[in-house]
């Protein structure tokens, strides 16, 4: 074929994509970091000007930023690390084929395709401080003494929303573990076997070696995921009880739906977005790029 | 003997987890089938008594939720047919081609799974306004399939690049142009991973929320996440008639879930995120 006519199929086959993702995602992208640096306010619109780093000076002064950027890095931390070890075991479970696996999968895996706010209206439900099932159980077994109100007590409301969290992301990465494990092939397994490994040596000596490429990015992505998911907590506590569960990504749209102030919600969007991209870039330089499977 | 305390304790521990995955979703569903006073009672009441389906009946009536789930089916529904069609041309030409704009435009879609919809929304809101497009499916539509096709694309290459070049290229000798081998021998092939290409971007769209109601205000253009939150902003939460809307939102993915499962788990695991 000439090459001309190749170039433009080329560019016709990839304009749509192109052009939406550039209409739709990159232009408010930068729409958004220019109103970081304006005055726009949603009931003062025909005052918009620009006002330097004063969106910036004003949220780095704020306390309320640093109390929801460590929520945020425990919100993060507690909840990657929790669905990768469980994840991790679960696919270990799941490794040695059995009667049923296939269903069981199916069982186990779907909690990944429902929506994160919904899943936070479900939990709070059972996790209900007065009528909840979870303090009933906790209660009949006289586990407590007194029903613990999971979402509305400062003390407990991180652990129930990272909890919710976990269960919710556990089959991600197991499904991304079960399959990077079945591409490990079973002779080096055995042969480590024969020569009288323990399951332990062969678990961290020949398995993760093995499927650290897997391991690596599921992590990269994760973190960066569940740092832009605000949908669990806006479904249980939307940032409460006191800002104890207000990440981020829950503050920006606390100010967006209650405070009306754009360019105070894109400057926090602005600081969300480089934290990540800055996360990415050291992340990617430490692992090396052939260790990624990106 | 050991060997058979192993395997036993794996077992327990699967089914440990079984019930720990399943049992959020049977407690909601038992709940939306309970009376007002075994919703409300405690020590709880785990099974009703007298089963009622009063919450759906009142779902459906008092509640237009049949509108919302209309409204959630077609955005979803559009949204995910449009980005997987722009996906598998864009993602054909991504996995076929290689020239010196493969490399930028493939980081430009990686760079854009980091910006969450959440942070655009307000300059999109700014130009939908402008525009008059405010309050409109169309608009909600547009701006799903437009975060949508960006990962749909990096998807979809990754199906088209496991699918041999030479059956394409034996086409092209037998006579066939490139656009009809695309037609006639690729895409056919390729259909499972574009179908989860398709159920995956469904998924997306039908669950999101903070867009939708940033968007949509009146009560007849509501998609069900929407709705759902509206059912708890008003005046305390009905626990048994939320349940039963939650029953009825979490279903639809579960189901495509269920269908696509195996083909979202290859696209996701094998090449999808390779460049």
């Amino acid at each position: 074929m000439k090459p001309r006519r190749t170039a433009r199929f080329f560019l016709y086959a990839v304009l749509p994509v192109i052009a939406i993702v550039s209409f739709l995602v990159v232009y408010p992208t930068i729409r958004g970091v220019i109103m970081s640096f304006q005055n726009y306010n949603l009931y003062n619109l025909r005052n918009v000007h620009f006002v330097g780093l004063e969106n910036y000076k004003a949220i780095f002064t704020d306390s309320r930023f640093y109390e929801d950027l460590w929520n945020t890095v425990l919100w993060i931390a507690g909840s990657v690390s929790l669905q990768f070890v469980l994840g991790f075991i679960l696919a270990l479970l799941m490794w040695k084929p059995f009667k049923g696996r296939g269903i069981y999968a199916g069982l186990v895996f779907y909690p990944w395709a429902l929506s994160g706010f919904a899943i936070g209206l479900v939990w709070s439900w059972l996790m209900n401080g007065t009528f909840g099932v979870i303090n009933d159980i906790l209660l009949r077994f006289h586990i407590v003494k007194y029903p613990i109100h999971f979402l509305s007590d400062p003390k407990w409301a991180m652990w129930s929303v990272i909890l919710i969290n976990v269960w919710y992301g556990i089959p991600f990465f197991a499904i991304m573990i079960l399959a990077a494990l079945q591409s490990v092939p079973s002779s080096v397994v055995e042969a480590a076997m024969i020569d009288g490994a323990s399951a332990a040596r062969r678990l961290f000596q020949i398995v993760i070696p093995y499927i650290k490429p897997t391991l690596l990015s599921t992590l990269l992505l994760r973190v960066i995921w569940v740092m832009n998911f605000p949908d669990i907590i806006y479904g249980t506590t939307r940032g409460g009880p006191a800002g104890a569960t207000e990440t981020l990504s829950v503050y920006m749209i606390n100010i967006v739906f209650y405070e009306n102030d754009y360019s105070k919600a894109a400057t926090v969007g602005v600081i969300i977005l480089s934290i990540l991209i800055a996360y990415a870039i050291i992340y990617m330089k430490t692992t090396s790029y052939e260790e990624l499977e990106l | 003997m050991r060997r058979k305390w192993i395997s036993l304790i794996r077992y327990l521990l699967l089914g440990v987890y079984l019930v720990f995955a399943l049992f959020p979703l049977v407690w909601i569903f038992l709940t939306s089938i309970k009376s007002p006073m075994e919703v409300y009672s405690f020590p709880v009441k785990y099974l009703p008594s007298k089963p009622t389906f009063q919450n759906y009946q009142k779902l459906f009536s008092y509640a237009h939720f049949g509108k919302y789930f209309k409204n959630s089916l077609a955005v979803a529904g559009v949204s995910a047919l449009a980005s997987t069609i722009m996906a598998s041309l864009a993602g054909y030409a991504l996995a076929r081609f290689k020239n010196r704009w493969v490399f930028p435009i493939v980081l430009l879609l990686f760079f854009v799974q980091m910006i969450p919809a959440y942070l655009i929304m307000i300059p999109q809101y700014v130009m939908f306004s402008k525009l008059g497009m405010l309050d409109k499916l169309i608009s909600v539509m547009l701006i799903y399939s437009g975060i949508g096709s960006a990962f749909s694309t990096i998807m979809a290459r990754g199906f088209i690049a496991r699918i041999p070049i030479e059956l394409e290229e034996a086409a092209m000798i037998d006579g066939c142009t490139r656009l009809c081998s695309l037609f006639r021998v690729t895409f056919p092939l390729v259909l499972p991973g574009l179908s989860a290409v398709f159920s995956f971007s469904f998924v997306n769209s039908w669950n999101e929320i903070f867009v939708a109601s940033l968007f949509l205000n009146s009560d007849d253009k509501m998609t069900v996440p929407v709705a759902l939150y509206s059912f708890i902003s008003k005046a305390g939460v009905n626990w048994g008639f939320l349940s039963a809307g939650l029953v009825i939102a979490l279903l639809p993915t579960i189901i495509v879930f269920a269908f696509a499962q195996r083909y979202i788990v290859e696209g996701l695991t094998k090449g999808a995120m390779k460049y």
